[in-house]
């Protein structure tokens, strides 16, 4: 086979910045790399010394689509080293603006980055022509996750009503009846949009390889906001212990750090939520995941786009059941600018919460001002890095002398975008070079 | 007969006003009451665009609307000079402060004569609290948290007090430095500390930082020490 010598730049559709790398020389494959040219972001360091009050604002900013998830892990760290109490009703309220954001970003991946390559296209530009029907029913859903995320945090992106304790404002009885509305009016919209994926899914590459997936996981839930960290491997691990699990370590390649737990790398995300917590789905997420023949345990990196379709449902079904909740029992005014008591003290705390893209880790250590001395932040797609790369490295002798140097080069990109990176909060390109 | 505008002579019918001759000219004047729908009727009423009649006789400025001041022979009228200026931009700062102040967002920003001769005058002394619900009752400061609304641009419609949240300078602070230090009084007369008020500044930008900070040593303020 002759050499592959093939360079494509500026490919779209995911969040910032990393290059796949391919070399071969007759037929002999020498290199695959995934790496990762983006700058560090130093959030860590410039939180050092700032009052507890600014952590979740700041830290909200690492990223413009999972601002609510940020601000959220960032409050869990913040509450756990202060023993500051969330009602119960304050709970729910922000396992709804979870559900929002986790919506968002769904509908976002799934409607406008990955279905253009299931259709065949190169953006979803085209398919407002070819397929304008759908495209307004992916854009209705998304517009409806918006509008979920403003209620809850009153703004689409970088919530401004979390604070630590509850909420600086909350949605009223008759802004949640409205939303409840607009959730179930969705619900056949998603089916359709669901049917029309699954109608385009033998377009997504059949490849498997074992791997280890981490989420959260919880007794009575599908764990978004709490939960204990599970391995699919079997092992169960306290939030507190993250670090047992995540492993960081330093790769050449890469500016982000790569993560390993049981095995050389592990996967995290809407696929290793689904694989870890299938039972919890709601029903008519189950009846998605049925018709798609995705169970557990999938280890298809492919299908994450699938189970992250299959959550966006489970998310409008577990919204309607806790705005229910919410307004059975009440929503009382807590009063103008309500801001809870809280003493500042001295301590560390873990906080863990699933966020569209998988697992989202921060630690803050606190002196008894209530100023942040130490911050770890462990994203998502920083735990991937590692799996996306040996994804690669057996994709790639599978496909050579199969498949035409264009058809390698976009299952490779298929393979990144399914896992949703959000590499950075900056939507740059991909960069494939054959050389 | 002839008048004078900016030192160059122009010719003109009896009784025209001056802001016609100006214009038949290509002589810049601002104005908000006259435009293509209201031609002929000279209210006068926005004020913008006021012009002085040089007169060296007379010590006072002479101001008057050029919409509806008819010229007379030999009349030598100033539209460039710092009294005008000061003048319209005082008028226009009044103006602005009955209008709502998210000119910003606005969806006719670019095609508004409004905004645009605000950007002309550089006029920014409205702050959040301006927009803010709770200016009346419920002040974060009264209640001892602090909240940067009194040095900020207003122009986001007051977005995080309205969500329960105090502001935090995300619009920047005002560049009109009286209303900076009545901000900063009012935060000492709260009991707010300098390194409070710097820190919460500094979330956003380090360069306010350096302005509160020179204005703070000049008017000597937010540098006594808390009485507890």
């Amino acid at each position: 086979m002759k050499d592959i010598d093939l360079e494509v730049k500026h490919v779209t559709r995911v969040e910032g910045h990393g290059n796949i790398i391919v070399n071969g020389k007759e037929g002999e494959l020498e290199r695959v790399l995934w790496e990762v040219s983006e700058a560090p972001r130093f959030f860590e360091a410039f939180v050092k010394d700032k009052p507890y009050t600014q952590l979740a604002q700041v830290t909200a900013r690492i990223c413009g689509i999972c601002s609510i998830g940020h601000a959220l892990t960032s409050l869990k760290a913040t509450e756990a080293a202060m023993d500051i109490e969330v009602s119960e009703r304050d709970t729910l309220l922000r396992k709804l603006a979870l559900h929002g954001e986790n919506m968002q970003s769904h509908v976002l991946h799934v409607g406008y980055l990955a279905l253009p390559d299931l259709v065949g296209e190169g953006s979803v530009i085209p398919l407002t022509s070819s397929h304008p029907e759908e495209v307004k029913k992916v854009i209705s859903v998304h517009k409806l996750a918006n509008e979920l995320s403003r209620l809850t945090c009153g703004r689409t992106t970088h919530p401004r009503r979390l604070i630590p304790g509850g909420f600086s404002k909350l949605p009223s009885p008759l802004e949640l009846e409205n939303m409840k509305t607009k959730l179930k009016e969705s619900v056949p919209v998603l089916q359709d949009i669901a049917s029309f994926v699954k109608d385009l899914s033998s377009a997504l590459p059949d490849f498997e390889r074992e791997t280890e997936f981490i989420s959260l996981t919880h007794e009575d839930e599908y764990a978004f906001y709490d939960g204990k960290i599970a391995s699919s491997d079997g092992d169960i691990t306290p939030v507190d212990d993250y670090l047992s699990v995540t492993n960081e370590y330093v790769v050449p390649q890469s500016t982000a750090k790569y993560t390993k737990n049981n095995r050389k790398s592990y996967m995290v995300g809407a696929l290793a939520r689904l694989n870890n917590n299938y039972d919890h789905l709601t029903p008519l997420a189950k009846e998605v995941a049925e018709d798609f023949g995705l169970s557990p345990v999938c280890h298809n990196p492919y299908m994450n786009t699938v189970a992250q379709l299959v959550e966006v449902v489970h998310s409008v079904e577990d919204s309607l059941n806790i705005i229910d909740d919410v307004l059975d029992k009440g929503i009382e005014e807590q009063g103008l600018n309500y801001q809870p008591d809280i003493e500042p003290k001295a301590g560390t705390g873990v906080g863990a919460v699933e966020v569209p893209r998988g697992i989202l880790f921060h630690e803050y250590t606190y002196d008894d001002e209530g100023r942040c001395t130490e911050a770890n932040c462990i994203i998502p797609t920083n735990q991937n890095h590692g799996n996306i790369q040996h994804d690669m490295e057996k994709l790639v002798p599978e496909m050579i002398g199969e498949k035409s140097e264009d058809e390698i080069e976009l299952t490779l990109e298929m393979l990144v975008r399914a896992y949703d990176p959000c590499i950075s909060c900056s939507t740059h390109y991909v960069d494939v070079e054959f050389r | 007969m002839k008048i004078i505008i900016d030192g160059e002579e122009y010719s003109c019918e009896p009784g025209e006003k001056v802001y016609d001759i100006a214009q038949r000219n290509d002589i810049y004047i601002p104005t908000l009451c006259l435009n293509e729908l209201n031609t002929e009727e000279r209210p006068a009423g926005c004020r913008m665009c006021l012009v002085e009649i040089v007169d060296e006789n007379n010590d006072e400025p002479n101001l008057e609307s050029s919409c509806s001041l008819p010229a007379s022979d030999g009349m030598e009228i100033s539209t460039k000079n710092k009294v005008v200026y000061d003048e319209r931009r005082e008028v226009l700062e009044l103006l602005l402060s009955e209008h709502l102040q998210d000119c910003r967002n606005c969806g006719i920003s670019g095609d508004c004569h409004f905004a645009d001769l605000s950007f002309e005058y550089d006029i920014d002394g409205v702050s959040v609290c301006s927009e803010c619900p709770n200016r009346k009752d419920g002040c974060f400061l009264s209640r001892e948290i602090l909240c940067l609304g009194p040095v900020t641009h207003a122009g986001c419609n007051a977005f995080c007090t309205r969500n329960g949240d105090p502001c935090e300078s995300c619009f920047s602070v005002l560049s009109n430095r009286d209303v900076l230090v009545f901000g900063l009084e009012a935060f000492e007369e709260n009991g707010f500390t300098r390194e409070e008020v710097l820190e919460g500044t500094k979330v956003f930008s380090y360069e306010d930082v350096q302005i509160l900070k020179e204005l703070m040593d000049e008017y000597d303020l937010l540098n006594k020490e808390v009485s507890e």
